[in-house]
């Protein structure tokens, strides 16, 4: 199947380093501690923060010094496209969720909040690949929201290798050809990565490149999250003084 | 089991499941229940206490073909992982043996009915009388012929005031099915697949006020009134009679 | 969870009693309602509710299948309901299970009617395309994103406008099958079926805090309530469902008065809500 046409359109339309479109909200969820909706095209999920506040589950509580960070990541009946009633906790959410809190984690600075326990739900509302990175750019947002002291933001990309192209920000399509799918999660301002997953196999050369391109569209995610911030700041400020 | 005298012969007569009456004839005015009984006619209640030695309480109700044996547990100690309450836990079960309807059924838990059967005697129970621990209530349908949740309830509730669990009143309960014009009290099974609209009612006769009432199907509000009249009476009626048994049991155990 | 002092439960319970309510509302007002169609373009049709800080989402998805063999001439529904725990971080794992099966089965009593089929929102007879063999199987999921009481109400509404909002595709049956073959179907991408929401009842909960009872409970105010009960009310002020919830009795002349003033409040409720989703269906179109 051609991904790329010979014009250099992918499916969608876009160019092969082209975004979806980007779409956040902030404080969707108003009972939630700090909440965020994050879209990349038809990719849409909720983020919910609750917390810091006491550790429900002593049991879980395995380190006194720092806060204990836990994850939960849900999809709805009718996020893709052919409905199947999953039930919750299968493998696949279970991965996801940790993969989730494992990034979060990093940045948070959980040695602020001793005896404390941060919990993040992400919900999809609606899957169209890249469902990962946009859980992680939601759960950014909504950790900002909350206020929960961090180092940096981590905000997450994908990007593949099909028909001898690297594509950035695979849809659901595209991710499922059967290509190599690369998904970063960075700490822009440290410039560091804290996630790094991949499947399929690449030459090492191919791979610094598609790997690249994750890294720039982390970055554009990024200025675009610092954007929504500073505008939902501009608000929260005009709110005061009115 | 022996029914109350004055029935029609009790031999069980298996109906074929095939056989489907059509709905239109329960609109004629001169249609007769497929029992016999009268529109406004319950059918003959018969209940018993102490139906199982290794529960605290336990009773059993049969009302025509609708059989069934409730169990009560404790108060006892509320597992470990529960958190700390200073009022008692109701942990109601209901389920269905396999050969309780007419297809060989998975024997399952209800679910629904657990729930109902939970809202339903909660606000009779003075919970308060027993804090830290738990009572389960373990309903279990061994023949289903229709109206099984309102036999559940009663029953349930006697087995309750046989385990000497406190409450404010016996719960009885009582349905009635809408079949075109027509009001049904206590419907059976056939009655109730083709039913316009029903209505249940969970009382506390004694103290004259509702615990759980679910509608389901259209209903007009004359009717509806109507309907929850026919049950309270109902209700106060099957009170009585399980008021009898209670006392017969009581006075039984004396001798 | 709520947690409240005692000097804030008497002050909902004093504001109640003088139909003042802790947010300026009096007994019988509704939160501001807003209604968007069309969130999951994936879906045949969806709608999201908030009311207040409540936010449901309903979609509706149609599919092929076969009629049971008992009903031979009519489609079936199914109608499932979710807690995220993005709503409640209790809902977490397991924890949302029992809440979701309660509200599934009070909406299913409501909204799809007795087995005869009277009462019900949806005209069955309508989603089937050949009798005893095809028919169209809905299946209406609800998610609850975020709680702040009076959940069944506000997925009534949702799923109400996102019945509204679907499109079924018209389908043709290839001419020719034999009889005892399963026919042929073509659907038509172009071509949609709406649905007629006109009979969909809305769902009133009334709920009982001290001797008064309110519509459109917070959560707070539903964390002093002694019962509350959901009734389903439609155009002609029929009712089609009834449930209650909360452990104490009520008196019956209780109930009957609640059923009038559900009446009454439910044609507010119809009213505005068809100027909402007509509302959100004009802007979809124009976006």
């Amino acid at each position: 199947m051609e991904f790329v046409s010979p014009e250099g359109l992918r499916l969608d339309g876009r160019r092969p380093t082209e975004m979806r479109q980007l779409r956040a909200e902030i404080g969707v969820v108003s009972k939630a501690d700090g909440s965020a909706m994050f879209e990349m095209g038809n990719t849409k999920v909720i983020a919910a923060v609750y917390g810091p506040r006491e550790v429900q589950n002593k049991g879980q509580q395995i380190n006194n010094d720092h806060a204990l960070v836990r994850c939960e990541y849900s999809m709805a009946n009718f996020s893709t496209g052919d409905r199947v009633r999953k039930p919750k906790g299968d493998r696949r959410s279970i991965e996801i969720s940790l993969v989730i809190r494992q990034t979060m984690e990093a940045c948070i600075m959980t040695h602020l909040m001793p005896r404390s326990q941060i919990d993040i739900f992400v919900q999809v509302l609606q899957a169209d690949g890249g469902t990962r990175s946009a859980c992680i750019n939601a759960a950014t947002l909504a950790l900002a929201d909350a206020g929960i002291p961090m180092c940096d933001l981590v905000t997450s990309c994908s990007a593949g290798y099909l028909n001898s192209t690297p594509l950035l920000d695979l849809n659901y399509i595209e991710d499922s050809a059967g290509g190599a799918d690369v998904t970063v999660g960075i700490l822009p301002t440290l410039d560091k990565v804290t996630l790094l997953q991949m499947d399929a196999k690449l030459p090492t050369n191919i791979f610094e490149d598609v790997m690249q391109l994750a890294t720039e569209g982390c970055k554009a995610i990024a200025n675009y999250i610092r954007e929504m911030l500073a505008e939902n700041t501009k608000q929260l400020e005009f709110r005061r003084d009115s | 089991m022996a029914a109350k005298p004055g029935t029609a012969s009790t031999t069980y007569s298996p109906v074929d499941p095939t056989h489907k009456t059509k709905p239109s004839i329960f609109t004629d005015s001169d249609w007769v229940r497929p029992d016999s009984r009268g529109f406004q006619q319950c059918r003959p209640a018969f209940f018993r206490t102490g139906a199982v030695n290794s529960a605290s309480g336990s009773a059993y109700a049969e009302f025509g073909n609708t059989k069934v044996i409730v169990s009560v547990f404790g108060p006892r100690e509320s597992k470990k992982a529960m958190m700390y309450s200073d009022v008692g836990r109701l942990n109601c079960n209901v389920s269905y043996t396999t050969f309780a309807t007419h297809v060989r059924g998975q024997g399952s838990d209800n679910k629904e009915f657990s729930s109902m059967l939970h809202k339903a005697l909660e606000g009779a129970i003075i919970l308060e009388s027993f804090p830290k621990t738990t009572v389960d209530v373990f309903a279990l349908v061994l023949e289903s012929g229709g109206s099984d949740l309102p036999v559940v309830i009663s029953c349930a509730s006697l087995a309750l005031a046989d385990a000497g669990i406190m409450m404010y009143d016996l719960v009885t309960s009582v349905s009635v099915s809408c079949l075109g014009k027509n009001l049904l009290i206590d419907p059976i099974l056939e009655e109730e697949s083709c039913q316009d609209g029903s209505l249940m009612i969970a009382c506390m006769p004694s103290r004259y006020e509702v615990t759980q009432l679910t509608v389901t199907g259209e209903l007009s509000a004359p009717n509806l009134s109507e309907a929850m009249q026919l049950c309270l009476d109902a209700c106060a009626k099957l009170a009585q009679i399980m008021r009898s048994c209670l006392k017969e049991a009581a006075s039984a155990a004396e001798e | 969870m709520v947690g409240l002092s005692e000097g804030e439960k008497e002050f909902i319970k004093g504001g109640i009693a003088q139909d003042l309510r802790s947010d300026g509302r009096k007994r019988y007002t509704y939160r501001p309602i807003y209604v968007e169609t069309g969130v999951i373009p994936q879906a045949n049709g969806s709608a999201r509710v908030r009311l207040g800080a409540t936010d449901v989402i309903a979609s509706v998805k149609a599919e092929l299948g076969k009629p049971s063999a008992l009903q031979p001439d009519k489609g079936k529904v199914a109608l499932f309901i979710d807690c995220s725990p993005t709503a409640e971080p209790t809902f977490e794992g397991r924890g949302g299970e029992e809440l979701s099966a309660e509200l599934s089965s009070a909406l299913q009593r409501c909204l799809l009617g007795s087995k005869s089929g009277a009462g019900a929102g949806i005209d069955l007879s309508s989603l089937i395309v050949v009798e005893g063999k095809v028919c169209w199987d809905l299946y209406i999921d609800g998610l609850v994103i975020s709680s702040d009481g009076n959940l069944l109400d506000a997925l009534g509404a949702a799923i109400k406008a996102a019945l509204s909002n679907t499109g079924i595709p018209t389908v043709h049956v290839v001419a020719g099958a034999s009889n005892d073959e399963q026919p042929e179907v073509d659907i038509s991408d172009e071509e949609f079926l709406h649905f007629d929401t006109s009979g969909v009842p809305v769902i009133v909960t009334l709920t009982k805090v001290g001797k008064h009872y309110i519509v459109d409970a917070t959560s707070e105010e539903e964390s002093q309530m002694s019962s509350a009960v959901s009734i389903s009310i439609n155009r002609q002020g029929h009712i089609c469902g009834m449930t209650k919830r909360g452990g104490s009795g009520i008196d019956p002349s209780v109930i009957l008065d609640m059923i009038s003033v559900a009446n009454f409040v439910s044609r507010q409720l119809i009213e505005k809500l068809d100027s909402e989703i007509s509302a959100a269906e004009a802007n979809e179109e124009d976006s």
